[in-house]
């Protein structure tokens, strides 16, 4: 095995730990709140580290680039989807009155 | 490439799962999912039972899938189509003959 | 052996999604476990060494699937279906005998053919031995334009019949269902569609070139394309109408009349049907395709007749 091989076997496993981490933390946690905590650390971490990973694994730049841009976008996709499920877990449970400032 | 009898043995599997929840369900969308699920183990047969060229699966049930996979897309997409109606005229989302073979469910 | 355990888990997990997809409690948790099922059937896929399926499937079989599932869903329970939650099994006696009789005949049929020292396809080779001669790389799009010509196009066609028959069932007058939340929007949505519109459009239009070459194809792009149009839906920005503009006329009819027209053209000169005049027909009727592949699904998945831009800001 080479150095690049070990060092991105390195960063396939911690970003497969902070997966295993989010899952467990989306199946165990109270509420969406905590549930999405947990889960925005698998989607962001989890996932940037497997990307480097695979790019240091594939030696190209293009792949590389590729990587980097689903990562990116998975990043994105995570945000809204996050805060639009918190949004509306917020607004049916909280009464009217203590609505947010949004 | 994957070793192929795991798959087909996938496949046989998957199909009697289909068959078996396309008499048993009731929910006509259940009856859809099952449907699929039986496509989809075809899809695997079709395309792992060719002999391989140059490593890759051979081109010609790919193709014959890659048509498959839309056209249950479609035809997925119809049935749905009717089950909404059907709910809308007779509030059922099961065929007549499924009730009266048993249960209470309406 | 890590191969092994791979395919393994992933066979282990279709299998028991496909099981929590037909028995599992609430039929809203059985739409989940049935989109989880396609993203696994496209890890298989790209297992067994077929990344056009695994991408088809990721995005057709399981995206718009699920989507048109979780929309139907919606729409039964916008019309009072409050048996939904509940999943009564039929008691019949002959279910499991039938159904383990059909799985033992698939997995003969499979065995008979791993086993049986077979020669490799006949019509694979002439594929593979013809592609050089039009330019393509992609032996699947070859054989979906060259040699399933017809294939092909009737499946254009299923498509837009599946269309017109939806529409036909529709009726008119149930907007309860799409009917939106009143709350405000978020700035972030804006911002994501922004984003990821463009980059949608352009992942189409580089799987559609890449299809002639390399993983993609017309089928592939459509698909991509009509998930933007459905986050166009989701949000608003473009509302349904009962009938069709003629821009999403053309669209819908787009692949089928330039695939006849062109499949047509051949007559003229003596030549079969559907014999393809060269690189730039493959790449007019891809094109096509795609538009219409995408204007289907997305009208398909909005249960409308037609769409429109909606001005607000």
């Amino acid at each position: 095995m080479s150095v690049e091989e070990g060092i991105a076997l390195l960063f396939l496993l911690a970003g497969c730990a902070f997966y295993l981490a989010g899952t467990i933390g989306l199946l165990r946690f109270p509420d969406v709140f905590c549930r999405l905590h947990a889960l925005t650390k698998a989607d962001n971490v989890g996932l940037g580290l497997v990307c480097v990973g695979l790019a240091l694994l594939s030696g190209q730049a293009r792949v590389a680039s590729m990587l980097l841009l689903i990562w990116l976008v998975g990043l994105l996709a995570a945000t809204v989807s996050a805060h639009l499920i918190a949004r509306h877990a917020y607004e049916r449970d909280a009464p009217p009155e203590h609505e947010g400032p949004s | 490439m994957a070793d192929l009898g795991l798959y087909v043995f996938a496949a046989a599997l998957l199909f009697g799962i289909g068959v078996y929840g396309l008499i048993v369900a009731r929910h006509l969308m259940r009856k859809l999912f099952a449907i699929n699920i039986m496509g989809n183990a075809i899809f695997i047969l079709m395309v792992t039972a060719a002999r391989p060229l140059d490593g890759a699966p051979d081109p010609v049930p790919q193709a014959l899938v890659l048509t498959g996979i839309v056209i249950a897309v479609s035809a997925t997409a119809f049935a749905l189509a009717l089950m909404v109606r059907l709910h809308r005229e007779t509030g059922q989302v099961s065929l007549s003959a499924d009730n009266e073979s048993g249960g209470d469910d309406g | 052996m890590m191969a092994l355990l791979l395919d393994g888990l992933i066979v282990l997990a279709l299998v028991s999604l496909a099981v929590q997809a037909i028995s599992g409690r609430s039929l809203f948790r059985g739409i989940i476990h049935f989109v989880v099922f396609g993203l696994t059937m496209a890890l298989a896929w790209a297992r067994i060494g077929a990344p056009d399926l695994a991408m088809a499937e990721a995005a057709i079989g399981a995206g718009l699937t699920g989507a048109l599932m979780m929309v139907a869903y919606r729409r039964l329970v916008a019309q009072g279906d409050n048996h939904s939650p509940r999943a009564p099994a039929q008691k019949s006696r002959l279910a499991i005998p039938i159904a383990v009789g059909s799985g033992l005949l698939v997995g003969v049929i499979g065995l008979g053919a791993l086993l049986a020292d077979n020669p490799p396809g006949e019509a694979g080779l002439i594929v593979l031995e013809t592609l050089p001669e039009y330019g393509l790389g992609n032996a699947i799009t070859g054989v979906l334009l060259l040699f399933r010509g017809l294939d092909t196009l009737l499946e254009i066609a299923v498509l837009l019949t599946a269309l017109l028959a939806a529409r036909a069932l529709a009726g008119t007058g149930d907007s309860s269902a799409t009917a939106r939340t009143q709350h405000p929007e978020t700035p972030l949505v804006g911002a994501l569609l922004a984003v990821v519109i463009p980059l949608t459009i352009l992942v189409a239009v580089h799987l559609l070139r890449a299809g002639t070459h390399e993983t993609g194809g017309a089928f592939q792009a459509g698909a991509v394309l009509a998930a933007a149009g459905v986050l166009l839906v989701l949000s608003g920005r473009v509302s349904r109408t009962d009938t069709a503009g003629p821009l999403v006329r053309l669209g819908i009819l787009a692949g089928l009349s330039a695939f006849i027209l062109i499949g047509l053209m051949p007559l003229l000169y003596g030549e079969a049907l559907l014999t393809l005049p060269g690189m730039w027909s493959i790449y007019l009727i891809e094109t096509a395709m795609m538009v219409s592949i995408a204007a289907a699904l997305i009208l398909l998945f909005a249960d409308a007749g037609g769409l429109k831009r909606d001005r607000r800001g």
